[in-house]
C-alpha cells in the first residue's frame, strides 16, 4: 500500500480557512463591471433625478412637455409601423420558405437573411440612391410620367419607416422559420386526421402556434427600431422629421445636456416597455410548451398552381431587400458622378482613390480597428469572466455580476452613450478613443456575455470536476478544460461584438471628438455632407473588409464561428 | 487504518439538510456502497469525500489524513486528495484523446515521461483500451468512454476510488459486464471503493457492505445478506428488494418466538422483541408459498413469467401478497389456492408511516 502513497506529493492540509482562487479572481471583475456599467448608468439616473445638484423631476416633466412628446409619439408610431410591416413580410417569408413546396427556397433563405450583416444606415444611403428625388428607380417612373418632382421620396417618415421595416424583416424571418422548424408534425397530422383541410390547418393549427415567436420578433422589431439613429437621421431629418435617437443627438449638439437626459429618460421608458412586454410574452402560460424539442419534419404545403407565381414574388422581394440597396452603393461609388447617364464612359474608380488619400478616412478605418478588436477582446475576456464566476465556480452574488453584464440589454444605445458621456467626460476622457470603448463594452458586454454563457452550460460541471480529482486545482481545470471547451463560444462572442462595432454609428456619432472619427461616423458625414459617391465607396469598402474578416475568422475556427 | 472514515458528516444547502450525521468507515481493500433513491444525500456524501463539495459539519479522513473538519478550520481541496473518481456522465474530456485523458494526472503530478508513458499503458491494458490511444471521446461508445474513465481515476495510483453511479447510463448487458470487470478489478488491486448507486441488484452483487440512505441519513449498515434478510425498518425492506407488508396481532409470546393472528390464522413467529398487540408483518415473495392444498386460502390475481421465476400476485381477503415461486408448479389466473407464511418477521406497528 505505501508505493500508492508515493505517486501522489502529499501536503499537510493547511490549518486556515481556504481561499479559493476563483473569488479573488472574481473581485477584479466585480470592480470593472462597477466602473464600466453600474457608474454611468447610475450617473445618469442621478442627472436626471437631481439635474442641477439637487432633487427635482423637472427633466421628467421637460421630457413629458408637448415639444418633447412629438420625437416621442414619432419613435412609437415609426416603430410599431415598421415592425408590423416586418412581421407581416419576414412570416409569410418563412411560411413559404419553411412549409411549402416553393422552388428555390434555399436560396431565398440566405438572401433574406443578408441585410442582417448590412448595417441599417448603410442601407438607408442604398435607398436613398434607389428612390431619392433622383433615385434610379424613382427617375425612369417620373420621366416615364412626364412629372418632374416626386410628391413623396425616401426622404420622408414612410421613408423611414420602409428602411426600418427592412432591416427587421431578418430578425422576423429567422425567428418564426425557428419557431415552424421546431412544431411537431403530428401536430398537424392529427387536425388532418380529425378532417381539416390544409389551409385549415395552416390557420388553426400552425400559425397559433408560431403566433407566439411571431409576437416576440415584433417586439425586438419594435426596439430595434426604436433605438436605431442612422435611418431617421439620414432620412428624416431633412425634412425636419425627428424621433427620440435623433432629437437627443440634436440637443446634445446645441448642446443642452438636460434635454439630452430628459429624452434619454423617454427611450429608456419605451425600450423598458417593449421589454416587459417580451417577458410576457415568452412567460405565457405554456404558449411554448407544444413546440417539443424533438421536431419532426412536416410535410410541405403543396402549392401547386400558385408555386412559380408565389416563386417569382417571393424572389423579387428578396433581391430588393437583399441586392439591390448594396447594387446602388456599388453602382453610385463607381459613377462620376451620382446621376451621371448609365453608360460606360460614365465608371470611375476615382471615388475609391479619393477617399484611400483621405486622412480622415484612413484614421477612421485605424480607430475602428483598434476599437472593435479592443472591445471584441475586452468583452469576450470579461464575459467569460462572469460566465464562468456564475455558472462554473459558483462565487457568492455571482447572479448579481450577470445581471449586471446582461443589463445594457434593455438601454438603447443612445443612452449608453450618453451616460459614458456624463460619468467619463468630466474625467478628461472626452474626445477621446476611451470613451468611445467605454461605450463599445457596455452596449456590446450582454452579447458576448449571452453567447459565452450559452456555451458554458453545455460544458457539464462534471467534466471540471473529474480535473479537480485527477489533481487540478481550480484555475489549472478552467485551463486546461473548461476554457478549451468554451473556445468556440468566446470566440463567437467576440466575433459578434467585432462585427458591428466596426462600423458603429449610433454612439460614436455622440462620442467621437477631433481625431477619433470612426467609419461609421465617416461614412454618415460624407452622406449628410451631400458627398454620396464617397460615402458609398467607403460603406463598400467597409462592408468588404467586414466579409473578409467573416471570412478569415469562419476559416480559422474550421466553420465553427462566423456567419 | 481505515481508507476513508466519516464521522458526523453535515451538509446544508441554503435551507434544505442534504446529508444529516453521517457516520461510517471504509475498510482496507473494502468495496462500500452508498444505496439509497434519488434525493437520499448519497451523492452529495461522495462529493464530500472528494472535496467537490464543503462540508457544514463532521470530520472526513482519507488513510488516516484529515481532510476536511470545518471545526478545526481543515479543508483540502480535491486536487490534494489521494481520490480517483468515476462520474455518472463519465465527465471524459472531449477534446483529448484517450491517452492525453488517462495522462492528464500524471502530467498535473510531474511524472517523468517514461514513467508517464509506462503506466497510461499499463492502466489502459488494465481495462482493455489497448489501441484506442488515439482515438477521440466522440468515438468511442459508452463502455470504452466509461473505461477511459476508470482508466483516468486508476492511473495515479490513488489511495482510494469513489465511483458515482458509474453503470447507471450503460445498457443492461454491458452493465452486466462492467459490474463483474469491477469486482474482478477490485479484487486484483485491492483499491478500497465508496460506490454511489440507486440500483439495490447493483449494490448487492458488488458490495463488501452497503450503507442504506434515506432522507440525508444512514438508516442501515451491513454486508448485502444482512441488509436484504433482516432489514432495520420498513423502507430499507422495501427498497432493497420487494416485500409484503401486513397488519397483524401478536397474541402471546413463547421464549424467541411471537404467536401472531393474521389472515384468520395463528403462527409463529422467531421474534425476540417482546412486543405485543398490533405489529407488521414482512415476508419476502420467495418466503411465501403457494400450495393446492391447505395454506391460507387465496385467489390468484395476476401471474407474470420472470423466466427463472413466476411472479403471483395474490389475494387473501382485502390483502394482496406477492409471492415468487420456481416455475414447476403453475397456477392460473382466477384459481383457488393456498399460501403458505414460510418465513416472515415483525416490525413494530410505529415504524410504520
Amino acid at each position: 500500500m505505501s508505493t500508492r502513497g508515493q505517486a501522489i506529493p502529499a501536503r499537510a492540509p493547511r490549518a486556515r480557512p481556504h481561499a479559493d482562487p476563483r473569488l479573488v479572481a472574481a473581485a477584479p471583475v466585480a470592480l470593472v463591471l462597477a466602473a464600466t456599467v453600474a457608474y454611468p448608468l447610475a450617473r445618469l439616473l442621478a442627472q436626471s433625478l437631481a439635474p442641477g445638484g439637487h432633487w427635482s423631476l423637472d427633466a421628467y416633466a421637460r421630457a413629458l412637455s408637448p415639444v418633447n412628446l412629438r420625437p416621442l409619439w414619432n419613435t412609437i408610431w415609426v416603430s410599431a409601423t415598421s415592425s408590423a410591416l416586418a412581421v407581416v413580410a419576414g412570416s409569410a417569408a418563412a411560411l413559404l420558405v419553411v412549409r411549402t413546396d416553393l422552388p428555390g427556397r434555399r436560396w431565398l433563405r440566405t438572401l433574406i437573411v443578408l441585410p442582417y450583416a448590412t448595417p441599417p444606415f448603410f442601407g438607408a444611403i442604398g435607398w436613398a440612391q434607389l428612390l431619392g428625388p433622383q433615385g434610379y428607380l424613382l427617375r425612369p417612373v417620373l420621366s416615364a410620367l412626364g412629372i418632374a418632382a416626386a410628391p413623396q421620396t425616401i426622404y420622408s417618415p414612410g421613408g423611414v419607416v420602409l428602411v426600418l421595416a427592412i432591416y427587421s424583416v431578418p430578425l422576423v424571418f429567422l425567428t418564426v422559420a425557428g419557431a415552424l422548424e421546431q412544431i411537431d408534425a403530428s401536430l398537424e397530422d392529427a387536425a388532418r386526421a380529425s378532417g381539416a383541410g390544409p389551409l385549415a390547418v395552416m390557420r388553426q393549427i400552425t400559425l397559433p402556434l408560431v403566433a407566439p415567436a411571431m409576437l416576440a420578433s415584433g417586439v425586438l422589431a419594435f426596439m430595434a427600431a426604436a433605438t436605431n439613429f442612422g435611418v431617421p437621421a439620414l432620412l428624416g431629418a431633412r425634412v425636419r422629421f425627428f424621433v427620440l435617437t435623433t432629437s437627443i443627438y440634436r440637443s446634445l449638439n446645441i448642446p443642452d445636456f438636460p434635454l439630452a437626459t430628459a429624452l434619454s429618460m423617454l427611450l429608456v421608458a419605451v425600450s423598458a416597455a417593449a421589454l416587459l412586454l417580451l417577458r410576457r410574452i415568452s412567460r405565457g402560460p405554456g404558449r411554448w410548451a407544444v413546440i417539443s424539442g424533438r421536431p419532426v419534419p412536416a410535410r410541405p404545403l403543396r402549392l401547386r398552381g400558385l408555386r412559380w407565381p408565389a416563386a417569382t414574388c417571393a424572389t423579387a422581394f428578396a433581391v430588393a431587400v437583399a441586392v439591390l440597396p448594396l447594387a446602388a452603393l456599388a453602382l453610385t461609388s463607381c459613377l462620376k458622378y451620382y446621376g451621371a447617364p448609365l453608360a460606360a464612359g460614365s465608371l470611375t474608380v476615382r471615388h475609391y482613390a479619393y477617399i484611400a488619400g483621405l486622412d480622415e478616412v484612413r484614421r477612421a478605418m485605424r480607430n475602428s480597428a483598434i476599437l472593435a478588436t479592443l472591445a471584441a477582446g475586452i468583452c469576450a475576456a470579461l464575459g467569460t469572466a462572469i460566465a464562468y464566476a456564475h455558472l462554473k465556480a459558483r462565487v457568492p452574488a455571482s447572479a448579481v455580476l450577470d445581471a449586471l453584464g446582461t443589463l445594457p440589454y434593455a438601454i438603447p444605445h443612445t443612452v449608453i452613450a450618453i451616460a459614458v458621456l456624463l460619468a467619463w467626460a468630466p474625467a478628461g476622457l472626452y474626445g477621446t478613443l476611451w470613451i468611445i470603448l467605454l461605450a463599445y463594452v457596455v452596449a456590446y458586454l450582454p452579447t458576448a456575455l449571452r453567447t459565452v454563457s450559452a456555451t458554458l452550460e453545455q460544458v457539464h460541471g462534471s467534466l471540471e470536476d473529474a480535473a479537480r480529482t485527477s489533481g487540478a486545482g481550480p484555475l489549472r481545470a478552467f485551463r486546461d478544460i473548461t476554457l478549451p471547451l468554451a473556445r468556440a463560444g468566446v470566440l463567437a462572442g467576440g466575433l459578434l461584438v467585432f462585427l458591428p462595432t466596426s462600423r458603429e454609428l449610433t454612439m460614436s456619432i455622440l462620442l467621437f471628438g477631433l481625431r477619433t472619427e470612426t467609419i461609421g461616423v465617416a461614412v454618415f458625414n460624407l452622406q449628410d455632407g451631400g458627398d454620396t459617391e464617397n460615402a458609398a465607396a467607403l460603406a463598400i469598402v467597409a462592408l468588404a473588409a467586414l466579409l473578409v474578416a467573416n471570412l478569415a475568422v469562419r476559416r480559422a475556427t474550421r466553420g465553427q464561428v462566423g456567419l | 487504518m481505515d481508507a476513508i472514515s466519516v464521522r458526523g458528516l453535515w451538509k446544508r444547502f441554503d435551507d434544505t439538510v442534504a446529508v444529516a450525521d453521517v457516520s461510517f468507515t471504509v475498510g482496507e481493500r473494502e468495496f462500500f456502497t452508498l444505496l439509497g433513491p434519488s434525493g437520499c444525500g448519497k451523492s452529495t456524501t461522495l462529493r464530500c469525500v472528494a472535496g467537490l463539495e464543503e462540508p457544514t459539519e463532521g470530520e472526513i479522513a482519507i488513510r488516516g489524513r484529515l481532510v476536511s473538519s470545518p471545526a478545526a478550520g481543515v479543508f483540502v481541496p480535491p486536487e490534494r486528495r489521494s481520490i480517483g473518481m468515476v462520474f455518472q456522465s463519465y465527465a471524459v474530456w472531449p477534446h483529448m484523446t484517450v491517452w492525453a485523458n488517462v495522462a492528464y494526472p500524471l502530467r498535473l503530478a510531474r511524472v517523468g515521461r517514461a514513467e508517464l508513458a509506462r503506466r497510461v499503458e499499463l492502466v489502459l491494458a488494465m481495462v482493455g483500451l489497448d489501441g484506442l490511444e488515439r482515438r477521440y471521446p466522440g468515438q468511442l461508445s459508452g463502455g470504452q468512454q466509461q473505461r477511459v474513465a476508470l482508466a483516468r481515476a486508476l492511473v495515479r495510483q490513488p489511495d482510494v476510488l469513489l465511483l458515482d453511479e458509474p453503470l447507471s447510463n450503460l445498457d443492461a448487458r454491458l452493465r452486466e459486464q462492467m459490474r463483474a470487470e469491477l469486482r474482478a478489478l477490485q479484487r486484483r488491486t485491492g483499491i478500497p471503493i465508496l460506490y454511489v448507486t440507486h440500483d439495490q441488484a447493483e449494490a448487492m452483487a458488488l458490495s463488501g457492505r452497503i450503507a442504506v440512505m434515506t432522507g440525508g441519513r444512514i438508516v442501515q449498515v451491513g454486508r448485502p445478506l444482512e441488509v436484504y434478510a433482516r432489514p432495520r425498518d420498513r423502507f430499507v425492506a422495501t427498497f432493497v428488494g420487494v416485500m409484503n407488508i401486513w397488519p397483524a396481532h401478536v397474541v402471546s409470546r413463547e421464549a424467541q418466538h411471537a404467536v401472531v393472528e393474521t389472515l384468520g390464522r395463528r403462527i409463529r413467529i422467531p421474534d425476540g422483541s417482546g412486543a405485543l398487540g398490533p405489529v407488521m408483518l414482512a415476508a419476502r415473495p420467495e418466503q411465501l408459498r403457494l400450495d393446492r392444498d391447505g395454506g391460507i386460502p387465496c385467489t390468484i390475481e395476476a401471474r407474470s413469467f420472470l423466466g427463472n421465476l413466476v411472479d403471483y400476485t395474490v389475494r387473501v381477503g382485502e390483502q394482496a401478497l406477492r409471492v415468487q415461486t420456481p416455475p414447476d408448479v403453475l397456477f392460473e389466473e382466477g384459481e383457488r389456492a393456498g399460501v403458505e407464511i414460510r418465513q416472515a418477521h415483525l416490525f413494530p406497528t410505529e415504524e410504520v408511516p
